[in-house]
């Protein structure tokens, strides 16, 4: 499937990204782009969400570390990066497909390369493919097919 | 009058909620008084042909549980609510997909494989697997069709209440055939169990310190577990912040933590993105090292957040997650 074009959904915080620039404009050059208010509102159930409404990748834009407007909010959303990847990886679905960058960029000439850096590798990931769970032998010992 | 017509039934189950119904102990007696049970295959010896011989809606009730994994359950299912006027999913696999729904995160084929070929206490050299149909001296013999995944009740007919839990607290049972009874029911679609999270409710709530932090991630059999403080406090993974209420606290009772059994709170649809939300907020840690130190302490993230709800659960629902699904159920 050569024309398979990946989509991706980009959530970024208003406080670091593209807030210098006029966000219609913007917005026009980015598919899926939902500039808010703090990175720590994005609840894991929105991350898996996105994934429902047909997404292939999620890309969350958050402040630099230690530059959180609400104190914490961007290690709130690296923490449940973090946990989602692992619940992504135990269910068979690439890590990969979910991301966060700490940084900052008034301009938000960053946040198009960003997510058209991200969408190349959704590119190359393809469609979910076959899930580690189905790759596990059968004959591997009780042991470790009942988890640790 | 007549007597309402009512039905309890088991799909894919364990009898577990049979057992809950039997629970009410003398209390059933009012109730088998009150109601005609027409089906009931646990413990009466009624046909499903003569189920299938009524009239659309003659049935009041059916209280279904047990998830669907093959034909002859989808089947039933479809029966009982043409037959019936109220379906009420009853119990976590009904209502959810329940712990055989786990089964999910593997493939029929891995499934058949191990259960026909690999387990170390099967002798199968000819290697015979199930067929839906077979012919034996020139007759046809057939088995229900084993399913790619198993489905929710919701997933095949529509239902009209749900009462999670596993099983049903028999207090709560009690509370759901009052409501046909006096017919006192909430909307259509309602779940009939409280509304807020199992925290509300929990006795230790009162031990949770002011801020949560948890730095390192415990299981339950490794600990001895305090009685009286709450579990995230003593680094124990608990699932009743992301939990309806409802289920009597069986399992803080005897010093368990909560599993997730009564399903989402109301409004939510996926319990297991609700605690991870909850719990990276009280995860002590900044760097990506500390994190990923805390967090690979939890073994088996998704068996453990979605112990009685994959199939439920919003992942199993994505294109995403289907894709997966679909490819690894394809032989």
């Amino acid at each position: 499937m050569s024309e398979y074009e990946p989509k991706l959904v980009c959530f970024s915080c208003k406080f670091s990204w593209g807030y210098l620039v006029d966000e219609d404009a913007l917005s026009s050059k980015i598919d899926n782009w939902v500039p808010l208010i703090c990175t720590g509102k994005i609840d894991a159930a929105h991350m898996l969400e996105a994934f429902k409404a047909g997404a292939d990748g999620v890309l969350i834009l958050g402040c630099p570390e230690g530059d959180c407007h609400y104190q914490d909010g961007n290690y709130e959303a690296k923490k449940r990066v973090y946990l989602i990847r692992r619940l992504l990886e135990a269910v068979g679905i690439e890590k990969e497909r979910i991301r966060i960058e700490l940084s900052i960029d008034p301009e938000g000439r960053r946040i198009v390369k960003l997510v058209e850096a991200m969408r190349q590798e959704l590119a190359k990931l393809g469609p979910a493919k076959t899930s580690p769970v189905r790759e596990r032998k059968p004959e591997q010992p009780i042991a470790t097919r009942g988890g640790k | 009058m007549a007597k309402p017509k009512t039905v309890i039934c088991w799909l894919g189950s364990c009898g577990g909620c049979d057992e809950a119904v039997v629970d009410m102990n003398e209390v059933l007696l009012r109730v088998a008084a009150a109601v005609d049970i027409v089906l009931w295959p646990v413990a009466m010896d009624f046909k499903y042909d003569s189920i299938k011989r009524m009239k659309n809606g003659e049935i009041v009730l059916s209280v279904v549980n047990g998830h669907v994994r093959n034909s002859e359950q989808e089947e039933i299912a479809k029966l009982l609510r043409e037959k019936s006027q109220l379906v009420l999913a009853f119990g976590a696999c009904a209502c959810l997909g329940g712990t055989p729904g786990l089964a999910n995160l593997a493939t029929k084929e891995d499934i058949f494989n191990w259960v026909y070929r690999d387990a170390p206490t099967v002798v199968n050299p000819n290697g015979n697997y199930p067929q839906a149909t077979s012919s034996v001296n020139g007759k046809t013999l057939t088995l229900p069709e084993f399913y790619d995944r198993v489905y929710a009740l919701n997933d095949i007919i529509d239902v009209d209440y749900y009462l999670p839990g596993c099983p049903p607290p028999p207090y709560s049972v009690m509370y759901a055939v009052n409501a046909v009874l006096e017919d006192k029911l909430p909307p259509k679609g309602s779940t009939l169990a409280p509304h807020r999270a199992l925290c509300d409710s929990c006795k230790r709530n009162k031990s949770k310190p002011d801020r949560l932090s948890i730095k390192e991630i415990r299981r339950i059999h490794e600990v001895e577990a305090d009685p009286d403080t709450c579990f995230l406090a003593q680094g124990i993974i608990c699932l009743g912040p992301a939990t309806r209420d409802g289920c009597g606290e069986a399992c803080m009772n005897i010093n368990l933590p909560c599993r997730g059994c009564f399903g989402p709170v109301e409004g939510v649809e996926d319990s297991g993105a609700k605690f991870i939300s909850a719990m990276a907020s009280i995860l002590d840690a900044e760097s990506d090292e500390e994190v990923a130190a805390v967090v690979d302490q939890f073994i088996d993230p998704a068996g453990y957040l979605y112990r009685f709800s994959v199939p439920a659960s919003i992942l199993q629902k994505s294109r995403v997650g289907k894709q997966t699904t679909q490819q690894r159920g394809a032989k």
